[in-house]
């Protein structure tokens, strides 16, 4: 290895702490960036993009606060407070509203994150490269499918009269269910047909995380005589764990997001009692009526509870499992 | 290697692959079904389709779904760009999350919580539509095919993904050992971290990749010329011009042309083949990456 | 492990990167940057999703040449509202915004300034002052409650008083023999048949749906649904009870809490007990709808329901088997009770078909082609295509509208694939004569067994005229988040009372609870208007 003209670094990362250096002010701080500058510098583009594109168009948020008055500009507009926030608390559909969105996407987080690990394990274990690549290939091919099409064969395929599953449950014993039309099974094939759509796909990130075990850890394993659960019990397992808490952490920050489209697409009037949701909710208020302030409100309820979520998610898995976002 | 996973140990060992075997199968089926069923809904006779008379083969087979996807001049220009937009995208992306995301992995860049924290807070705040139209107009983006790449450059999803795949796939010691060489940040992320986490680079590149391939709200909102328009917006045209009336037919006397009305499925499935077809053939060239052992391997060797 | 390393490659490659990519986004730029000759006019228009480029209308150069200007067309022909909302508070505008509706009464409110007042111009617009003149009703359409005039309107004068027609399978019944229903008995009766018998004949007797219609949406009703038995008990609701309100004697009510509302509802619960109506009527989307009135082959599925013409609903394989039928009367009603949805002012009236920016540097060429628009031979061909191909002038003030040119479209795809159509500007005259194409034919034909009803309605009285409000701000916003709270909670008990049953126990309940939800509150706002509307016309 050729030596370079940048000293060598500081050894032992992991105890080393300059967290203070940051703190302690600008000479800190200065002294900070000129010691470990190229990583400042690697970080750089990351952070102009997101200043510029993210942090600041930011200033719109007001709209929450103020009244929307296109005469006087974006932020122009009168000072109005919690009013708009107000206006939705005290909505008559605010409670169906707040329980029907968390039902479903905290059904969907759940059902949405265990099951890309399973489908990861067992893609794992398919014996033969061709196969397992195949087998990968078709599972992850429906999240290609555009959401409108989903729709439409949810409508072929459960159609009470002629619909294949239907047919089937009816085979088994099934009495006659309006799959589409009823209000206890709305949920249940919102979340079938979300994981089914995302599953292949969503397990891709695991699959490389398995890539990445030591193969020597698997031939230790056999000569011991492990079984193959076993193997996946403790080999296996403990690579995805990693994984595992990041994206549980990124999904709790979703706890009241739902796919606004497919909600759309799905309503009827026979299910709109669990299927108003504050995306379908703002849809109708704030897009069709050029209601942008109640809009935005809305929107900045639903990110700050998502976001007091992550943060609480990730506090608590720093603290059991030493892994966090921050 | 191979023989060894082949040869069953134990009688559990025995009973696990059955289970295996029949789970397989029957996942299979599930995914597969569907999508063959889009392939055949794509020709068959849109009215059974609808009324469930496809399940197996396809019926009353036409091909005018893919004559008309095929028959528009624009398909070939928003395939141009699309391609363009994935290619470049991918590659910024790429470039400036990587290195971010080394960064920010490394226990001694003190400024990473609160860096992390700021990029995460990008995921939930956002100022709404307006204020990015008016900074997009400021900066001569909108109708400049920029805009497809640049607004986009980072997910911070993804980088978080990469920097905890960093962090936790990467041993301290081969860069302690890599320092005493005399190597720097630089070098070592080019070198060392690069190579070994071609999974997890692939991963991302997949995901930014598909991101940019089915971007459809851009070339929608930002973008008023149709040659810069990518494949979606003109996929989505296709079809919608193709649905005219679904609708409903009670618009001012706009009275379903019938020819109109019933090909309007056939198109709908058969634009999901058109556009998901190039992302297919492209994964299995990204799945040797997925390979047991592909990574260590690289190392020890 | 030893590995070379080289000099000092960078990250700074991404820098770079990035550095001429902002470079090149600097330099890029637009190109619309408007012209300064005062006589490039831009436009946007709002076009059907079938229509084609304009640059193959030929109407579009007589235009040029008639307002003496050279237009920059800015094409739009999907996901309009998605466009709209960015694009209108960034007021990034062209001169003219063009398509019927595209600007709507709601932003012509919350984007004040945005908009150029008409009203101060009239002199230089004598053709729509003209069609203000002999149509009085176009003037109040385009009027602000404080006289500002926004956008113009349009008129078509030859469309149907009505856009839902109902159809009965004629073959079914003369397989069966039996007679076209006249009362909710009789139809019920009919209906009965049909689902016990084999009325298609194909052997089968259980592959009939007797009664079916189109898919309601969740916040309001609309045409083809079974909100045109309201008719049967003389409710006279308009657009087929997509606004969810009516006006009966010059009292605004809503549909959803009328007592005769229920009455439908009963009934349809009858049917739907007795396995009359389609399983799949409150689920199914447009396309299954469709498809199944289309039957299969020349085997029909469907015995009663409602559309706009026969060939439409059914496919014009079908379209011979089904009469058009006048309406139902219920028990008890006297027959010159019954009315029918009238949807006048949605058919041949359009609203806000051409907008003009108030920042525009080429004013007066823009008022020239809003007024070329209205001119009497520029209306016809922007509503039915060009002279020569589309249409043919046979007289000074006589026109006949041919049909396609390659016999195999029908006329209505033909028409909107050639042109604006139906959402462009224009006024069609009272005094001329056009022979109408099969299409519209076809509709106006086969409203014919609905004149008597439409007759027992009247047009001021007796209709929601809600294309004449332009609502204050305030109001607006109230009546929207009130509509969103009860609008889907009504949807909601109409499905389930026909599917499940239920409406008696709960009709106390559902009343105060649609009360509580804002929905008197919209009706008092709506009566304000309403009267105003009234003393406007004088």
């Amino acid at each position: 290895m050729t030596v370079t003209d940048t000293a060598p670094l500081k050894l032992n990362g992991r105890r080393h702490a300059p967290s203070r250096a940051g703190r302690s002010g600008g000479r800190g701080l200065l002294r900070h960036v000129r010691r470990y500058w190229q990583l400042w510098l690697m970080a750089l583009p990351a952070m102009v993009f997101v200043a510029i594109f993210a942090y600041f168009p930011m200033y719109g948020l007001q709209l929450a606060f103020r009244e929307f008055d296109f005469s006087a500009g974006l932020t122009g507009g009168d000072w109005v407070g919690l009013k708009y926030f107000r206006q939705f608390f005290d909505s008559a559909q605010f409670w169906t509203l707040m329980r029907n969105t968390v039902v479903i996407s905290v059904t969907t987080v759940v059902v949405g994150f265990i099951a890309p690990i399973f489908l990861a394990l067992l893609v794992n274990q398919v014996v033969g490269r061709r196969r397992k690549k195949f087998f990968q290939t078709v599972t992850y091919l429906p999240h290609f499918i555009s959401i409108v099409v989903i729709v439409g064969m949810l409508q072929v395929f459960l159609s009470p009269t002629s619909g294949l599953i239907t047919r089937v449950a009816q085979f088994f014993g099934a009495t006659d269910v309006n799959y589409l039309g009823d209000t206890s099974t709305f949920v249940p094939v919102y979340v079938i047909s979300e994981v089914w759509q995302h599953c292949g796909w969503n397990s891709i990130i695991y699959l490389a995380a398995l890539a990445s075990v030591d193969t020597q850890l698997y031939e230790a394993a056999r000569i011991d005589g492990a079984g193959r659960m076993t193997i996946i019990r403790h080999i296996d397992f403990p690579a995805l764990v990693p994984t595992m808490i990041v994206l549980l952490i990124l999904n709790m920050g979703n706890v009241l997001n739902t796919g606004f489209e497919k909600i759309f697409l799905m309503q009827n009037p026979l299910n709109l009692g669990v299927s108003e949701v504050i995306a379908t909710y703002v849809y109708k208020i704030g897009i069709l009526s050029n209601q942008f302030s109640y809009a935005t409100a809305i929107g900045l309820f639903n990110t700050m509870i998502n976001f007091a979520f992550l943060v609480i998610t990730n506090q608590i898995a720093k603290r059991v499992s030493n892994t966090s976002l921050w | 290697m191979r023989l060894k996973t082949l040869r069953l140990r134990t009688p559990g060992d025995i009973a696990f692959t059955v289970v295996l075997g029949l789970t397989c199968a029957l996942l299979l089926f599930l995914t597969l079904y569907p999508i063959y069923f889009v392939v055949i809904a794509s020709v068959s006779d849109p009215t059974l389709v609808a009324t469930g008379g496809v399940s197996f083969w396809p019926r009353g087979i036409s091909w005018f779904g893919y004559e008309q996807i095929f028959a528009d001049n624009r398909i070939w220009t928003g395939y141009r760009n699309t391609i363009l937009y994935t290619v470049v995208g991918t590659a910024l992306n790429l470039a400036v999350t990587l290195p971010a995301a080394y960064a920010l992995s490394r226990r001694e860049f003190a400024p990473r919580k609160v860096l992390m924290l700021l990029f995460a807070f990008t995921m939930f705040f956002n100022g709404g539509l307006i204020p990015m139209y008016l900074l997009l107009r400021d900066l001569s983006l909108l109708d400049n095919w920029l805009v497809f790449v640049l607004p986009s450059a980072v997910n911070v999803y993804n980088l978080i993904i990469a920097r905890a795949f960093f962090e936790n796939s990467l041993p301290e010691e081969l860069f302690e050992a890599a320092t005493i060489d005399g190597a720097n940040y630089f070098q070592f992320f080019i070198k060392m971290a690069l190579p070994l986490s071609m999974a997890i680079i692939s991963v991302i590149g997949l995901y930014y990749l598909v991101q940019h391939w089915n971007d459809f709200f851009t070339g929608l909102v930002f973008v008023r010329t149709y040659d810069k328009q990518p494949l979606q917006i003109v996929l989505r045209d296709i079809l919608i011009s193709n649905q005219a009336f679904a609708g409903g037919a009670g618009g001012a006397g706009a009275t379903g042309g019938s020819y109109a009305q019933q090909y309007a499925d056939q198109i709908k499935y058969g634009v999901i083949v058109v556009s998901t077809l190039p992302v297919i053939v492209l994964y299995p060239f990204l799945q040797r990456y997925f390979e047991k052992g592909v990574m260590i391997g690289s190392v020890k060797g | 492990m030893k590995r070379s390393v080289r000099r000092r490659t960078t990250a700074a490659v991404s820098v770079a990167a990035v550095a001429a990519l902002m470079l090149g986004a600097c330099s890029g730029g637009g190109e619309n940057g408007g012209g300064g000759d005062g006589n490039t006019v831009h436009i946007l228009v709002t076009k059907h999703a079938l229509t084609g480029p304009m640059a193959d209308m030929a109407w579009v150069s007589d235009l040029e040449e008639m307002a003496d200007v050279t237009i920059v067309w800015e094409e739009i022909s999907s996901d309009w509202d998605q466009k709209k909302s960015t694009m209108l508070a960034a007021g990034d505008i062209p001169d003219l915004i063009v398509g019927v509706n595209a600007i709507t009464d709601a932003d012509l409110v919350t984007f004040n300034g945005l908009f150029e007042d008409l009203s101060d111009d009239m002199d230089a617009l004598p053709n729509v002052q003209g069609m203000f003149d002999a149509v009085p009703a176009t003037e109040v359409m385009a009027t602000q409650p404080d006289g500002e005039i926004f956008s113009v309107p349009s008129y078509r004068r030859f469309w149907p008083e009505t856009t839902t027609r109902q159809y009965i399978n004629q073959e079914w019944l003369d397989n069966l023999d039996l007679e076209v229903p006249t009362t909710w008995d009789e139809l019920f009766d009919v209906l009965t048949a049909f689902k016990e018998e084999d009325a298609n004949g194909n052997g089968d007797p259980n592959d009939e749906i007797p009664m079916d219609w189109a898919p309601p949406g969740n916040s309001g009703f609309g045409g083809f649904q079974a909100t045109s038995l309201l008719s049967s008990l003389g409710m006279p609701i308009s657009d087929g009870g997509s606004s969810t309100y009516f006006v009966e004697d010059g009292q605004v009510g809503s549909i959803f809490t009328d007592p005769r509302y229920r009455t439908v509802v009963e009934f349809l619960r009858e049917c739907y007990a007795a396995g009359l109506i389609s399983e799949e009527v409150m689920t199914q989307d447009y396309s299954t709808y469709q498809s199944v009135g289309r039957g299969n082959g020349d085997t029909a599925t469907v015995g009663f329901s409602w559309g706009w013409t026969a060939s439409d609903r059914f496919g014009p394989q079908l379209a011979d088997q089904y009469t058009a039928t006048a309406p139902l009367a219920a028990e008890g009603v006297d027959p010159s009770e019954v009315v029918w949805s009238y949807d006048d002012y949605y058919l041949n009236y359009g609203v806000n078909a051409i907008t003009m920016s108030a920042q525009t540097d080429v004013h007066d060429a823009a008022l020239r082609v809003i007024d070329a628009f209205y001119d009497q031979d520029m209306s016809l061909q922007v509503l039915w295509g060009d002279f020569g191909t589309n249409i043919e002038k046979t007289g000074d003030d006589s026109y006949t509208v041919l049909p396609p040119a390659d016999g195999q479209t029908d006329p209505s795809t033909w028409k909107w694939t050639t042109t604006l159509a139906d959402l462009g500007p224009g006024w069609i005259r009272d005094d001329i004569d056009v022979q109408l194409p099969a299409d519209l034919d076809e509709a106006v034909t086969q409203a014919e067994p609905l004149a008597e009803a439409l007759s027992h309605v009247d047009p001021v009285a007796d209709v929601f005229p809600i294309q004449f409000f332009s609502l204050r701000s305030e109001d607006s916003s109230t009546i929207s988040l009130n509509e969103a709270n009860f609008a889907s909670i009504a949807m909601q008990n109409w499905a389930t009372w026909v599917t499940e049953g239920g409406v008696d126990t709960a009709w106390d309940a559902y009343l105060q609870e649609l009360d509580a939800a804002g929905v008197n509150q919209n009706l008092e706002i709506y009566q304000r208007y309403y009267d105003d509307y009234v003393a406007s016309l004088g």
